[in-house]
């Protein structure tokens, strides 16, 4: 039985590579029928790829609306010209600054009160539990966390030495309610100096208050 | 014997053809809206067919032929030299066909082939050739869609434009010898489209 003649395909396996290398092709692309038909058939369509489109041609008017667009850029670019972006970002950073920095929280005061291991936020306390105090103070230069028992006896009183601690415009402090009795915790703070105390609630707030403090009273926490 | 251009190297101006020394000149003398001038004249045609292959779309290839000279006109003052304009060009008109071919190719698999342009006809040819040619055309711009993008981009860069493969190597960052291959193969795949298309070349 004689075989079937299948078309030689060198020059599609072989051969086309070469041409896109730049090689040179042997004798057998110049003699077998089936690679000079392909041959002729590949010489065809690089012809139809060369010349693909070689009537296409953009509006007329390209190059005006490409000049229009380079126009526009430009007076979009003018207007947002750092002239006044400076300006605005300096602006937005310095509200920034006034609404982050931590000393510039508005001034407040929270409590709360430890039982053992128990802490809760409310006011009621026995003796013995612990009064812990947290005050943000405004950004003020002088402030100052007390707290008075039955309004006439002053029993915390600190500023930047313990058992108050200021960390990052937060002061707070500590103190144990050791009686019975009803203990007021509150916040004073000034760009002035404090006035002296007199371990008088009433009094020592009227002197604050005149001397151009502020006070920011806390929750009254009964000990019974 | 010349020797090679590297990338890190400009390129020898006597090396340029003259629309291109005239540009670098206006360059030089800071003058990027002459320098366009030149570049789109010189080819802008050019970047507009190979958009039109590489999208498939005649009002795509229009925008993004546009785009590119802006593009290019923002970026001539930094235009490193370290290629032709022309090549320079190709890469940026490149990139943003190769985005549309993309998202084209998208769109086709999720919505179904777009509508075929209409044809135009050819001038100083008689009706017959005409006839003859934009069939051949319309097919062989079919099966070229058929392609992958970055397959299609190495065969319209070599064949219609007519680039070498160290400048299309230049332009798309690949190495010569891979983008031959590519070209190879994709050549039996475009002779059987068009026998599948019942215009054999």
């Amino acid at each position: 039985m004689i075989p079937e003649k299948t078309a030689c395909d060198r020059f599609e396996t072989e051969a086309l590579l070469l041409l896109e290398q730049g090689q040179p092709l042997d004798d057998h692309f110049s003699s077998c029928p089936d690679c000079l038909e392909a041959r002729a058939s590949y010489d065809r369509l690089r012809g139809g790829l060369t010349s693909l489109g070689r009537h296409d041609e953009p509006r007329p008017d390209w190059q005006a609306a490409v000049w229009a667009e380079i126009d526009r850029r430009k007076e979009r670019r003018r207007r947002w010209s750092p002239w006044w972006i400076a300006p605005v970002a300096l602006a937005a950073m310095a509200a920034l600054f006034l609404i982050w920095i931590p000393g510039q929280t508005p001034a407040g005061l929270r409590i709360e009160i430890e039982a053992g291991t128990t802490i809760r936020r409310g006011t009621e306390a026995q003796p013995g539990d612990l009064l812990r105090l947290a005050a943000t103070t405004g950004g003020a230069r002088h402030s100052e966390l007390r707290v008075y028992r039955n309004d006439t006896e002053l029993v915390l009183r600190c500023s930047d030495e313990p058992p108050c601690s200021r960390r990052r415009g937060k002061l707070t402090a500590s103190v144990v309610l050791d009686g019975v009795g009803r203990y007021q915790p509150l916040l004073i703070f000034s760009e002035k100096p404090l006035p002296d105390v007199a371990s008088d609630l009433d009094a020592d707030t009227d002197a604050a208050l005149t001397a151009g403090a502020e006070v920011e009273l806390g929750p009254r926490v009964v000990v019974r | 014997m010349l020797s090679p251009v590297h990338d890190s190297q400009e390129l020898p101006r006597a090396v340029l053809p003259d629309p291109e020394r005239t540009a670098l000149a206006a360059l030089d003398r800071r003058s990027p809206e002459e320098a366009l001038a030149i570049l789109m004249r010189e080819y802008g045609s050019a970047v507009y067919r190979y958009c039109r292959q590489m999208v498939g779309d005649e009002d795509l290839a229009e925008e993004i032929q546009q785009m590119t000279f802006v593009q290019a006109y923002e970026a001539l003052p930094k235009f490193a030299r370290r290629s032709s304009l022309r090549t320079w060009l190709f890469g940026i008109a490149r990139h943003r066909c190769l985005d549309a071919a993309k998202m084209t190719r998208r769109r086709r698999k999720r919505f179904g082939p777009l509508e075929d342009a209409p044809d135009l006809p050819v001038p100083g040819a008689s009706a017959e050739d005409r006839l003859a040619e934009r069939s051949r055309a319309g097919a062989l711009e079919k099966c070229l869609q058929k392609l992958a993008p970055h397959i299609r981009d190495a065969v319209v860069l070599r064949f219609q434009q007519g680039l070498s493969y160290p400048e299309i190597a230049r332009l798309s960052g690949e190495k010569a010898p891979t983008l031959q291959v590519r070209v190879a193969r994709a050549l039996p795949l475009l002779r059987r489209c068009l026998e599948d298309e019942g215009m054999a070349p």
